[in-house]
């Protein structure tokens, strides 16, 4: 393919200087380590849901629900299972890529809003769980007693623990790893199959793509992708609870999305930060931040419906 | 032995038999084209040798195959391509990007995630082909969704030629063309059809196109199969003159 | 044990119906406007609290009439200014809008009436029980069930019978072929969103008369009613209102046997629902796939 709509070399390597020089930077800024670790987590989830919203055109509006099982894999992998953080965020990721699949596979035939409908009411059902299961998941408390692990490797040690610093560049190489994928995925002939079943389902389905099948391998990716985010996140905040999982967190992604640029690739990174930082500052000047991010959404869907990296039209996608 | 065969196919819509019993059979090779007043059941019709819908009686076959059950999708990578009455494309990718997908899926990469470069410049020099034999390389780079409805249309075409496709269906491929766009389509139509030998069913209202490109003609009037046969015999046919002039109590003598 | 099982399925019965009252609402907006109104629950709460405005001045019975109409006018304005102008695209731009509103309403209803709780004023005897047996059953559940019902048949009725009732359902069906036959479908739309959230603020009016007014009320009957619409069938009146009986009976009775599940059955009601019959019970093929 052209691959026109190639994101710019120039931009890419601006984008991971600033990332990897951000312990550094944010501090001078006003900013912390740790919300730069938030803002790579949630850019990775809505990154992944994008992975279906922007990149297959499914709208999927429960996507909190798979964030919430990465997080809540990932905390009781370390309490109950081994003190391990690689081997808790992989049994993590696959509690939610695994539950992600079996639903989509009887979602996938649904579309548009009765699709978003029915991811909602699903998601519901692992919230009401996370909610409910006081004995397993804490209840409304939350799911406490578990705390990241540090790293062995070979013979090196890395106290990811205790050391902001180290863990923000733990997250860093784990989202590095995790977009490396998702764009391999993208320019792929796999990757743009989706896009044709975006672009029109019909045309895709009458090439011969089978379109559903096509779908339910990209929701259960976006599922993995996103539960291996709120793995991190959990990992993140030590502490895993039940609003991981609700609707309004699968609203603010993908309004992360959007207000990035869905239709690019690094739009919803860029979405995350916006929108971590915005709520980050308000919630500190404001009881009435409900209604600012209420605000916020409005004035997203009026003035950038394209997102802030849509504002100049782009030539071609992929 | 045809390539097509339609076996008493119908499809009723609640109360309404919007294709009755419709028999035809394609030779390979041949240049079918399929006409009738507006509401005959074309389209219908068309949508049910493609897969969009199950007949509601009748059966359809590929090569003698029976394909009645078979999903749309896997029709095509038997060998079927189509067109829509209202151009299917995807209208945000540029016209070489649409062409690559419908290389990709036709060479069975659909679920690759990852290919080789050799396999990458095999593509590339096949969307370069197909763009030449549609006349849009100037065009390559252009979003589809910009280009001008004719040569929307050409694309159109042209990915569903990438498809290699044995049995090829056109859905009215001039509907809103000007007088040279409409030359220009029927001419590639034409080549592909005495070059390549390529069998072609096409839905047509623009009577010159028909009369100057089928082998044979079959007639559709309110869903069912009316006349079948040469251009010649086409054109003397009573029914059909009375299906098109509108005179139901005609058409019901003759 | 017989009057505790009667107890909860009338306790069911009421919950349900105010799950039919919103869920109806939802389902006319999404039916013909393609919109999922995140914020169905924001305008109950606002009927609710206006109800307890202006009870002091217009009396219970003129609030239960007055405070609905008051809402869908704001309704009315809302969807004219903000949501009018995303029909027809995206529908995930019309989601967000409405979400980012649920988060407005329910701030601004904390900080007109204040984050605490209020209490609505219902007529004296309305408080009553029916009789010493049946202790539990107020004349205000009755009351609330017969209003629902009423609100019900009306509606049906009117989208069976009136003018504007047939050309709603038709514009349900086929809007194209609606908007070609003259009708004014922007206007249509409009009546039809005030229909919705008349229905949300009646019942955000009984319900502040039985649980009382709070500014989270709104979103905690959000859900259920989505479940009520989607094992009813999406694209289906009645589908949503034997859904919403059905989820609101439902927990009632389980929460007999099993009182921390009572939330939990209509979850797997819609598991098994969407298993057995993937549109749910009434909905019908072809209608928003």
């Amino acid at each position: 393919m052209k691959e026109s709509g190639r994101t710019h070399p120039a931009v890419l390597v601006a984008i991971w200087v600033l990332l990897l020089l951000a312990p550094y930077w944010l501090g001078l800024v006003g900013g912390y380590t740790a919300l730069g670790a938030r803002v790579l987590v949630l850019g990775l989830a809505a990154m992944s849901l994008n992975f279906l919203l922007g990149f297959t055109g499914v709208l999927s509006f429960g996507h909190a629900a798979w964030f919430g099982l990465g997080a809540y894999g990932t905390g009781l992998a370390l309490k109950w299972v081994a003190a391990s953080t690689p081997l808790a965020l992989l049994l993590g990721t696959l509690l939610g890529g695994a539950l992600g699949a079996v639903l989509g596979a009887m979602l996938v035939r649904r579309r548009g809003i009765y699709f978003a409908m029915v991811t909602i009411a699903y998601g519901q059902v692992f919230y009401y769980i996370a909610y409910r299961w006081n004995a397993l998941t804490g209840g409304d408390d939350g799911l406490r007693g578990f705390s990241r692990q540090p790293l062995e490797i070979g013979p090196w040690h890395i106290d990811i623990a205790a050391n902001g610093v180290a863990f923000y560049y733990f997250v860093l190489a784990c989202f590095a790893a995790a977009v490396a994928l998702m764009a391999l995925l993208l320019r792929s002939p796999f990757g743009h199959s989706l896009l044709a079943i975006r672009e029109n389902e019909r045309r895709a389905r009458f090439l011969g793509i089978p379109v559903e099948f096509h779908i339910w391998i990209a929701f259960a990716l976006s599922c993995v992708f996103i539960s291996f985010a709120g793995g991190l996140y959990a990992l993140l905040n030590n502490f895993a609870d039940p609003n991981n999982l609700h609707y309004s967190l699968s609203g603010d992604l993908v309004i992360m999305a959007v207000l990035g640029g869905m239709r690019r690739f690094w739009g919803p990174l860029l979405g995350a930060a916006v929108f971590v930082v915005l709520q980050d500052y308000v919630s500190s000047l404001t009881t009435n931040w409900m209604s600012f991010i209420g605000l916020l959404f409005v004035a997203v869907v009026l003035f950038f419906p394209r997102g802030l990296l849509g504002i100049a039209r782009r030539r071609s996608l992929a | 032995m045809s390539l097509l065969d339609v076996r008493e196919a119908s499809k009723n819509f609640g109360s309404l038999a919007a294709v009755r019993g419709v028999s035809l059979s394609v030779r390979a090779g041949e240049l079918r084209a399929v006409i009738g007043p507006n509401g005959a059941g074309k389209t219908t019709f068309f949508n049910l040798i493609t897969g969009a819908f199950r007949p509601t009686s009748g059966s359809i076959h590929l090569d003698g195959r029976d394909i009645t059950a078979v999903a749309a999708w896997r029709r095509v990578t038997l060998g079927m391509a189509r067109t829509f009455q209202i151009t299917e494309i995807f209208p945000e990718l540029t016209l070489a990007e649409n062409l690559r997908i419908s290389f990709e899926v036709a060479s069975g990469l659909r679920l690759r995630p990852w290919i080789s470069r050799a396999t990458a410049a095999k593509l590339h020099r096949d969307v370069e082909e197909m763009l030449d034999l549609a006349g849009l390389a100037a065009k390559a780079g252009r979003l589809v969704g910009e280009l001008s409805h004719g040569d929307q249309r050409a694309a159109e075409i042209a990915m569903a030629l990438a498809l290699r496709p044995r049995l090829l269906l056109l859905d009215e491929p001039t509907a809103g063309m000007g007088e040279q766009e409409t030359y220009d389509v029927a001419q590639l139509i034409r080549r592909l059809h005495r070059d390549r030998n390529l069998t072609i069913v096409l839905i047509e209202h623009d009577m010159r196109v028909v009369f100057h490109l089928a082998d044979r003609i079959a007639v559709l009037d309110q869903g069912s199969l009316i006349a079948d046969g040469t251009p010649a015999e086409i054109a003397a046919n009573a029914a059909v003159q009375a299906a098109y002039l509108g005179k139901p109590n005609d058409a019901g003598a003759a | 044990m017989i009057q505790l099982l009667l107890f909860n399925v009338t306790n069911g019965l009421i919950i349900g119906a105010f799950y039919v009252l919103m869920a109806l609402g939802l389902s006319l907006i999404l039916n013909l406007s393609g919109v999922i109104n995140f914020a169905h629950g924001g305008f109950l709460v606002l009927g609710g609290y206006l109800a307890y405005t202006l009870t002091p001045f217009l009396g219970y019975w003129g609030a239960l009439i007055v405070a609905p109409l008051l809402t869908a006018v704001l309704g009315v304005v809302i969807e004219q200014v903000l949501i009018r102008r995303l029909y027809g695209r995206d529908p995930l731009y019309s989601l967000l809008m409405t979400f980012g509103l649920a988060f407005i309403f329910e701030d601004a209803t904390r900080y007109v009436w204040g984050a605490q709780g209020l209490p609505v004023t219902i007529p004296a005897f309305l408080g009553r029980p029916v009789s010493p047996s049946l202790f539990f059953i107020t004349y205000y559940r009755l009351f609330m069930v017969v209003v629902a019902a009423v609100a019900v048949t009306l509606l049906f009725l009117l989208l069976r019978y009136s003018r504007v009732g047939v050309r709603i359902r038709a514009g349900t069906l086929d809007l194209e072929t609606v908007s070609t036959l003259g009708v004014n479908v922007g206007g249509l739309r409009a009546l039809n969103f005030a229909l919705g959230i008349f229905l949300a603020g009646l019942s955000g009016v009984l319900a502040g008369g039985q649980l009382g007014l709070d500014p989270t009320m709104g979103s905690g009957l959000l859900m259920p009613s989505f479940i009520a619409i989607i094992v009813g069938g999406v694209g289906s009146l009645p589908g949503t209102l034997v859904g919403g009986l059905l989820i609101g009976i439902a927990s009632g009775v389980t929460a007999v046997f099993f009182p921390s599940a009572s939330e939990a059955v209509m979850y797997v009601l819609m598991a098994l629902v969407l298993l057995a019959r993937p549109r749910g019970l009434m909905g019908e093929e072809g209608l928003m796939t």
